[in-house]
């Protein structure tokens, strides 16, 4: 008879290795990323040491490269996305799930999710050619705000709701069985339980309007960026700095370029960690592991 | 709560008009109610904006003799009026096509080796994490790894965006993968085993079976999202106008590079163009996700 | 217990066979091009000549493919050095410390037009205005904030300029436009013009840019009391009014071809086919007339492709002028037309 078994053993090795290669790849090419992006920082760094992140003027033909506006930048438009889109996502998420009849709840569900898939390029161009041009807004923190805030609320909507959803019905009939009003059973019994939820939400939000580039570079006005606190005022970020300068950049100033990727790289990354980790625990802590 | 106090001071002196604090807080959780359906309506009016626009301004040029704007060449001339956007069509899918068979097989074998070999080893766990940081790498940052490792050594091509694609869309399929494994009821890899399965066999004949809804689903999703995505394959593709039905052979184009490239056109045509781009992606979009949800549907209703 | 959901599997076929329907509607038009191929990126300014260019050109020569992709002077520059594309599209040339890092060997510089750059502008209730250089190089490095400030108003004698607020419109992306534009203030305003000149310039943070002609254009447009600086051919796209500018004879002269015309008239023309027409003598004049070129590698590295390089070019200088006029441009002196068709020759093929 045909020794089945050293075959059989043959291809089940080799497919738990194919599969053990699979897994590898995605560390490969993570740290692959990670050192191409440093090694070409590195000449932009060397020549501007520490001051590359504290220097705020940007002037290529000079050779001198301050990352502080766009860091700025980012951090601003993302502060103002998030002023408008928190409250309005979390009053969603609470409609959904509070307020909204059974039957009206699977449709929004449905429509967030669709919504959420709509690519950023097609929000940069209603940005560019509809928001603009109609309420005079012209190319500002505040435009580029206003589209990222459009972008994220589906984000922070929907795993909102999820986190909220995850609230013991108990503790809500409890604070209703006591006499309170729909609010103050939302105060008492879902924020407590949530919050560590929500605010991971909110940083995931944070993360991805961070890292958009093409809507905000479209509408933010890419002057040589200003640090100010004007909304109105025309300025730069990351991202739109990188997409914009790119083609014209010789060696120096695409190795900054690709520092600021860096930058951007870093902050994204632990934003979005520390997001992921809040929600996993809640998540966790939620289902009583 | 502010009732609950007022019922115990109650008991130590003249009774409180509970009807006035009543009103009070009633007033106070309807107008929060309130705020709550003006939030949808502010999530919904500009969300409504964009796609009543897109439809809008692109349904004309879109679907005006049709099928002419999906298969007629982009206009050389950027002032032309007219159709079409073909060749970004063809673009996006080849691009999107060729990701989506490099990530696809990579994530759920991947996915297949943390849940059923690795489990919680320590390995397992780091690809684990890691996949979790790579999900969140801004696309402009794999746009740029993808120049400095593709682009540079072999020109503009489809196949460089298909990479960064590829890159992006590997930790999504590979952590909703992990998910939809971890579904699969225990007892049907035990009754394999027992039969004297191998695991491979097992894993290939029983447990990607079960899951393959779920895991169609998941990718779906990240299909999606990767055909929108416009920021890495400004660094990998290039900018061609005519058809190139060739995946690694000469500068390419996509719908949302040319959206992108529109959008500050002063041409009227360009932009009429961009909005029927827009109308076409945002459509292809949908139903992608369309197709995810109705996978999702069907595990939902087998459990 | 495994149930099939008809309703999610219909919608799930129904999807598939619409994404094939899709790619089947695409599967005819592949006619694989016979011809070669060649790729350019670069001045946005030269993007109208380029295209009319190439769809013409297309026409007589059945089977090439070009493609022009814009993207800024600057990038077209950046791109030939890094041998990315065949050609590139400069409104200025390789400064002396970059020609070093071009990889492929000497380049050769082919004038293709002359185009006047329009200072555009968007003031509610004022249908014309003219500028003197000097209060250009002030409103655009923010020394004058105002429409109604002394110095515009002394250039409009009897016309009413409101009180609104100037926004100055600039280019993001590395540009021959503002470099030409720079230098001309450079020029013309001697000593008042600070900010020096280059394909990005150190613009005042209070600004607002723009992604090409384009995306200047688009700000101007929809920002009231806005001014920008935009190629002729997209402020008329885009419907802009824009200013009248003293020349060097000392007349408010309007952006046309005509007058972009008469600037390249009597310009001096270097052996490299290098030159400069902004701010040029002669009374029919407009300053602001800008030149672009197409720059190439004198030795090409492939038959096919240096060949239709050459066939190309020679369309570009020669027979693809008189598609200049419709849009809004000047065709090149004729005499400078020759000497280009020469240089051809100086463009070794293998």
């Amino acid at each position: 008879m045909h020794d089945l078994r050293g075959n059989r053993q043959f291809a089940d090795r080799t497919f738990r290795w194919a599969a053990a290669g699979a897994a590898t790849l995605v560390l490969l090419i993570l740290g692959l990323i990670a050192i191409t992006i440093t090694r070409r920082s590195a000449p932009v760094l060397r020549e501007m040491g520490t001051h590359f992140f504290t220097t705020t003027r940007w002037s290529p033909a000079d050779r001198l490269f301050g990352a502080l506006p766009f860091i700025w930048g980012t951090a601003f438009t993302a502060l103002i996305a998030l002023l408008i889109a928190v409250p309005v996502s979390l009053g969603m998420a609470l409609f959904m799930t509070q307020v909204a009849p059974p039957r009206l709840k699977k449709p929004m569900v449905y429509l967030m999710d669709l919504l959420a898939g709509v690519p950023s390029v097609v929000f940069g161009l209603w940005g560019v050619l509809v928001l603009s041009q109609h309420f005079n807004l012209g190319r500002s923190f505040l435009t580029a705000g206003i589209i990222l805030a459009v972008m994220i609320i589906p984000i922070i909507a929907s795993l909102s709701r999820e986190v909220i959803e995850t609230t013991p019905p108990g503790d809500k009939e409890g604070a209703l069985a006591l006499g309170a009003t729909r609010w103050e059973m939302i105060c008492a019994a879902v924020f407590p339980h949530s919050a560590g939820g929500l605010v991971g939400a909110v940083m995931l939000g944070l993360g991805r309007a961070m890292g958009e580039t093409i809507a905000a570079a479209l509408v933010i006005g890419s002057s040589l960026g200003q640090i100010t606190a004007n909304p109105w005022a025309s300025g730069n970020s990351m991202p739109a700095v990188i997409a914009n300068e790119w083609g014209e950049a010789d060696e120096l100033h695409k190795s900054a370029l690709i520092a600021l990727a860096l930058t951007l790289f870093v902050i994204t990354i632990a934003v979005n960690l520390i997001a992921t980790g809040i929600v996993q625990r809640s998540m966790k802590r939620a289902r009583g592991l | 709560m502010s009732g609950l106090e007022a019922t115990v001071s109650a008991s130590e002196g003249a009774p409180p008009d509970l009807r006035a604090k009543r009103s009070w807080r009633g007033v106070k959780s309807g107008t929060m109610t309130w705020l709550m359906m003006a939030s949808v309506v502010c999530v919904a009016l500009p969300l409504f904006a964009v796609l009543w626009a897109v439809l809008g301004r692109g349904f004309e040029i879109a679907f005006h003799g049709f099928p002419a704007f999906f298969v007629k060449e982009i206009p050389t001339v950027a002032r032309r009026a007219g159709p079409g956007m073909g060749p970004a069509i063809l673009g996006t899918l080849l691009v999107t096509g060729a990701a989506t068979i490099i990530a696809v097989p990579v994530g759920v074998l991947g996915a297949v080796y943390l849940h059923e070999y690795g489990v919680n080893n320590r390995f397992a766990r780091l690809v684990r994490f890691m996949s979790t940081v790579m999900s969140g790498v801004p696309s402009i940052v794999m746009g740029l790894f993808i120049y400095v490792v593709w682009t540079l050594r072999f020109g503009y091509s489809a196949f460089g965006g298909s990479l960064a694609l590829a890159c992006l869309m590997l930790p999504v399929v590979l952590g909703s993968t992990e998910q939809m494994l971890r579904l699969v009821p225990h007892h049907l890899r035990e009754a394999s085993y027992a039969l004297g399965t191998s695991k491979s066999r097992t894993i290939l004949t029983v447990v990607l079976p079960a899951a393959l809804p779920g895991i169609v689903s998941g990718s779906l999703l990240a299909v999606a999202r990767a055909a929108g995505e416009t920021a890495p394959l400004l660094f990998a593709v290039g900018a061609a106008n005519e058809f190139n039905p060739h995946l690694f052979e000469q500068a390419n184009t996509a719908l949302s590079i040319q959206i992108f490239g529109n959008a500050t056109s002063s041409f009227v045509a360009a932009q009429d163009r961009a909005w029927g781009a827009a109308l076409t992606l945002v459509l292809l979009t949908f139903v992608i996700t369309l197709m995810a949800r109705a996978f999702t549907a069907h595990v939902a209703r087998r459990r | 217990m495994r149930t099939r959901s008809t309703s999610s599997f219909a919608l799930a076929s129904v999807g598939a066979f619409l994404l094939l329907a899709l790619l089947a509607l695409l599967a005819p038009p592949y006619a694989t091009a016979a011809g070669v191929s060649l790729n350019g990126s670069g001045s946005t300014l030269s993007k109208p000549y380029q295209e009319v260019a190439i769809e013409e050109f297309k026409k007589l020569n059945k089977g090439s493919t070009i493609n022009y992709g814009g993207g800024g002077s600057g990038k077209g520059r950046q791109d030939l050095a890094d041998m990315v594309v065949d050609f590139a599209g400069s409104d200025s040339p390789y400064k002396e410390a970059d020609l070093a890092k071009v990889k492929g060997g000497e380049v050769l510089y082919f004038p293709i037009l002359l185009g006047p750059i329009t200072v555009s502008f968007n003031i509610p209730g004022v249908d014309s205005l003219q500028l003197s250089p000097g209060s250009i190089a002030q409103i655009f490095q923010r020394d004058i904030k105002k429409w109604n400030d002394k110095a515009i108003v002394a250039d409009n004698p009897g016309a009413k300029l409101p009180d609104l607020d100037i926004v100055v419109a600039h280019r993001a992306d590395g540009s021959g436009t503002t470099q030409n534009f720079t230098e001309y203030l450079n020029a013309a305003a001697k000593g008042l013009w600070k900010l020096k000149s280059g394909s990005t310039v150190e613009w005042p943070s209070d600004t607002q840019a723009g992604q090409g002609n384009g995306g200047v254009a688009q700000i101007v447009k929809s920002t009231k009391g806005a001014i920008g600086y935009v190629d002729l051919s997209d402020a008329k796209a885009s419907g802009l009014k824009y200013a009248r500018i003293k020349n060097l004879a000392g007349k408010f002269v309007e952006p046309t071809a005509a007058a972009a015309s008469a600037a390249g008239d009597g310009i001096d023309i270097k052996g490299n086919l290098l030159f400069s027409a902004l701010n040029a003598k002669g009374v029919k004049s407009y300053p602001l007339t800008c030149q672009t070129w197409v720059v190439v590698y004198a030795k090409q590295k492939d038959h096919a492709k240096g060949e239709a390089l050459k066939a190309y070019l020679k369309f570009l200088v020669q027979d693809g002028q008189k598609l200049l006029g419709e849009i809004d441009y000047a065709p090149l002196p004729k005499a400078l037309q020759e000497r280009a068709a020469k240089q051809l020759d100086k463009l070794k093929v293998p």
